[in-house]
């Protein structure tokens, strides 16, 4: 088990900086997970951290030690890839030795260590199989058994779960979670799946462009996103962002969204806001709410699109320029009628127009 | 369900077959023909129409690998007895074996020599070019090499001369450095020749092994080299042994190399069997049992290797 420390780290290929100025400290037996869009460099971290890529530059320490030039080999760090990569000329049993075969072990030590991950991951019986004869979820299983087998410092998963169907990604969710616990070992586990993100982590690094931009545990990330970017990429359905013009003062302030559209808010909540810069605001489809009668904070408009998802409906009503997506009940509105919409001020979110920024009440 | 054929197909499956008979009887013939001819009494190679039915004999394989000279007059009986069995299939035809006058050994008629030759040159230069061309591909195929593209086309390059044109200044070199008629010298000759070959055929086929196996390999603590041995060649072994049949067929039927580049101590099988013809009267069984043997080797090389070939032959496609 260990600490990995990431200072600073950059990574050029060629002209293109893949990875820019990246910091991060993984506790001894966390489980971070990274969580980001199609090339925003996650693969290319978790590679840097296991040797398989060297950094442009920066430093990465592994309990206190630095590595970032040593070989991939003498890490002691087990990598978990997408594509499963077993072996397919050697059995399973082969599979998840050939790691221990690295080092001088005896036989019946390898036995014994062998058999005690099958147990664990629940994949004795195919043990004497080819891996081309399991499905998806038990070559992901035996793939992560091959990486648990020699003990390594550090679990790296790049998206191992990413090439199952929607169920079994469940289940193996819920299984790399229990062995998590069970084994306590530091993990890293690369995903562009929020759900996922939201489950495994204890803490999530959300990445963009080559930047971290926010580092925190699930409910931080979902809760008080610190910028645009991760208001957006967490939460499904995605976080109502409209531009917006905050009137008023102290008291009570009205948000204005265009088209002579006013919200009344009580002014705590927006005191905070500079008044002269552009504000975007930010609301989660569970935080805005409608009203079949008119009620005071709410303003008049009508539904203009109905997804019904079975536990709950997403319901878009126009409010000046903007379109809102509200989370109701089944049933709650029909499409085309008249509702009366209003936010949660609590749970409102405000942008900086220009730079993407939260921005926070100081209190 | 059972797959359910229409009639227009039927009637295409039947000529499919019948279309592959004829081609079959067409290529196998010259290849009976020979086998037949190598078994065959002399008086019965050149009859007309040929002769289907015979009884086989041994004797031009006798004839093959030994010196002979037409009798005067036939051998007396304790002689003819005393003889081992081949000789005496030589007295058979009126011929007797050319005796060296001081040891009284048989002299070979060098055919099983460069036999050997031709075994020792094409095995050791099929077994270096692969060698070489597949560590080659590994580099080409996972590591930037600068120029990668234009050494690629550099190394097929030296396969677009024929190899007549080089033939006079290769000569000429290897005369002066001495490779003349030397092993190693074709031995380095078939190499060069297979070895661009080998390397474009078994950079397909390592592009198709994904890297995540050697790195799995590499963070559980394998150099670089142990991964290439204990992941890459074993998922390499298909195309390695279809590129292997390929240049050891190269090699083994190579001719106008072996024609100008040698003469005697390592002149290989395909320029003597020609020569044999028209030296003196032609004996067509004696030349039908040397290119009988001849066909060998590559037959039971193409037939070991044959479950690799049918899965290399299809470049990668059906692997994982
Ligand atoms: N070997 C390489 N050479 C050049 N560019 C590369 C190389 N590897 C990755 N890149 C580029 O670096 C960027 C980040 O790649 P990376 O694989 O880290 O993304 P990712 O976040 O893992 O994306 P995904 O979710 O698609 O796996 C991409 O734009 C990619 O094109
Ligand atoms: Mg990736």
């Amino acid at each position: 088990m260990a600490r990995i420390e990431l200072r600073n780290i950059q990574k050029f290929f060629g002209a293109v900086q893949v990875l820019k100025d990246v910091n991060l400290t993984i506790e001894d037996g966390e489980f971070v997970v990274m969580l980001g869009q199609s090339g925003c460099g996650k693969t290319t971290t978790l590679r840097a951290i296991a040797g398989l890529e060297t950094v442009s530059s920066g430093t990465i320490s592994i309990d206190g030690k630095e590595v970032q030039d040593l070989r991939a080999a003498d890490r002691d760090i087990a990598f978990v890839f997408q594509s499963f990569s077993l072996y397919p000329h050697m059995t399973v049993r082969e599979n998840i030795a050939f790691p221990l075969r690295a080092v001088r072990m005896s036989q019946s030590e390898l036995d014994a260590a062998v058999n005690e991950v099958a147990g664990v991951l629940g994949i004795e019986r195919f043990l004497n199989r080819k891996p081309s004869a399991l499905s998806g979820g038990d070559m992901q299983r035996v793939a992560i058994g091959r990486a648990l087998v020699r003990r390594p410092k550090a679990l790296l998963m790049d998206e191992p779960i990413g090439a199952l169907d929607a169920k079994l990604r469940e289940q193996m969710r819920a299984e790399i979670k229990r062995l998590h616990i069970s084994r306590g070992s530091t993990s890293v586990y690369v995903t562009h799946d929020q759900i996922e993100a939201m489950s495994l982590a204890d803490r999530i690094v959300v990445m963009h462009a080559g930047l971290l931009q926010q580092v925190g545990a699930p409910e931080e990330v979902y809760n008080r996103p610190a910028n645009l970017f991760v208001a957006q990429f967490v939460g499904s359905p995605v976080m109502n962002v409209s531009d917006i013009a905050v009137e008023g003062g102290a008291g009570a302030a009205v948000l204005s969204f265009g088209k002579g559209t006013r919200l009344p808010v009580a002014g705590g909540h927006v005191g905070h806001l500079p008044g002269q810069r552009p504000v975007k605001l930010g609301i989660r489809p569970e935080a805005v709410l409608l009203r079949h009668a008119p009620e005071p904070g709410f303003v008049e408009t009508e539904t203009t699109n109905i997804e019904p998802l079975g536990s709950h409906e997403i319901v878009d009503v126009r409010l000046g320029d903007a379109t809102l997506r509200a989370r109701v009940e089944p049933g709650f509105v029909g499409d085309g009628q008249k509702v009366w919409v209003g936010i949660d001020p609590e749970r409102a979110h405000f942008f900086d127009g220009e730079s993407g920024m939260a921005l926070r009440r100081t209190a | 369900m059972a797959e359910v054929k229409t009639k227009g197909e039927v009637i295409f499956n039947r000529a499919a077959i019948v279309a592959v008979l004829i081609a079959l009887v067409i290529m196998l013939t010259p290849i009976f023909w020979i086998g037949a001819t190598a078994f065959k009494p002399r008086n019965l190679a050149t009859t007309a129409p040929p002769t289907v039915f015979f009884e086989p004999t041994l004797s031009p394989f006798a004839k093959l690998f030994t010196k002979r000279s037409q009798l005067r007059e036939p051998v007396d009986e304790a002689t003819y007895a005393a003889a081992p069995w081949w000789e005496q299939l030589i007295y058979d035809g009126g011929e007797s074996v050319v005796r060296n006058k001081k040891t009284g050994e048989a002299t070979s008629s060098g055919y099983g020599n460069r036999y050997m030759n031709s075994l020792i040159v094409s095995i050791i230069s099929t077994f270096l070019a692969v060698s070489m061309g597949t560590i080659t591909a590994y580099g080409f195929s996972r590591f930037r090499v600068p120029g990668e593209q234009d050494w690629l086309f550099f190394i097929l390059s030296t396969r677009m001369l024929p190899p007549i044109v080089v033939a006079i200044p290769m000569f000429l070199m290897y005369r002066a450095v001495g490779l003349y008629d030397t092993h190693v010298g074709l031995i380095i000759l078939y190499t060069a020749f297979n070895l661009s070959f080998a390397v474009w055929i078994m950079k397909g086929f390592i592009d198709e092994i994904p890297r995540e196996y050697e790195e799995a390999a590499l963070v559980d603590g394998y150099t670089r080299l142990q991964a290439f041995r204990k992941i890459v060649l074993p998922e390499a072994l298909t195309g390695i042994a279809a590129t292997a049949v390929f240049c050891f067929i190269t090699a083994w039927n190579e001719y106008a190399f072996a024609l100008m580049m040698t003469s005697r101590n390592a002149q290989t099988a395909p320029p003597y069997i020609p020569s044999q013809v028209g030296s003196g009267l032609s004996d067509w069984t004696v030349i039908a049992s040397g290119a009988f043997l001849f066909l060998l080797p590559v037959a039971i090389f193409t037939f070991l290797l044959r479950n690799h070939l049918l899965r290399g032959m299809s470049f990668g496609a059906i692997r994982k």
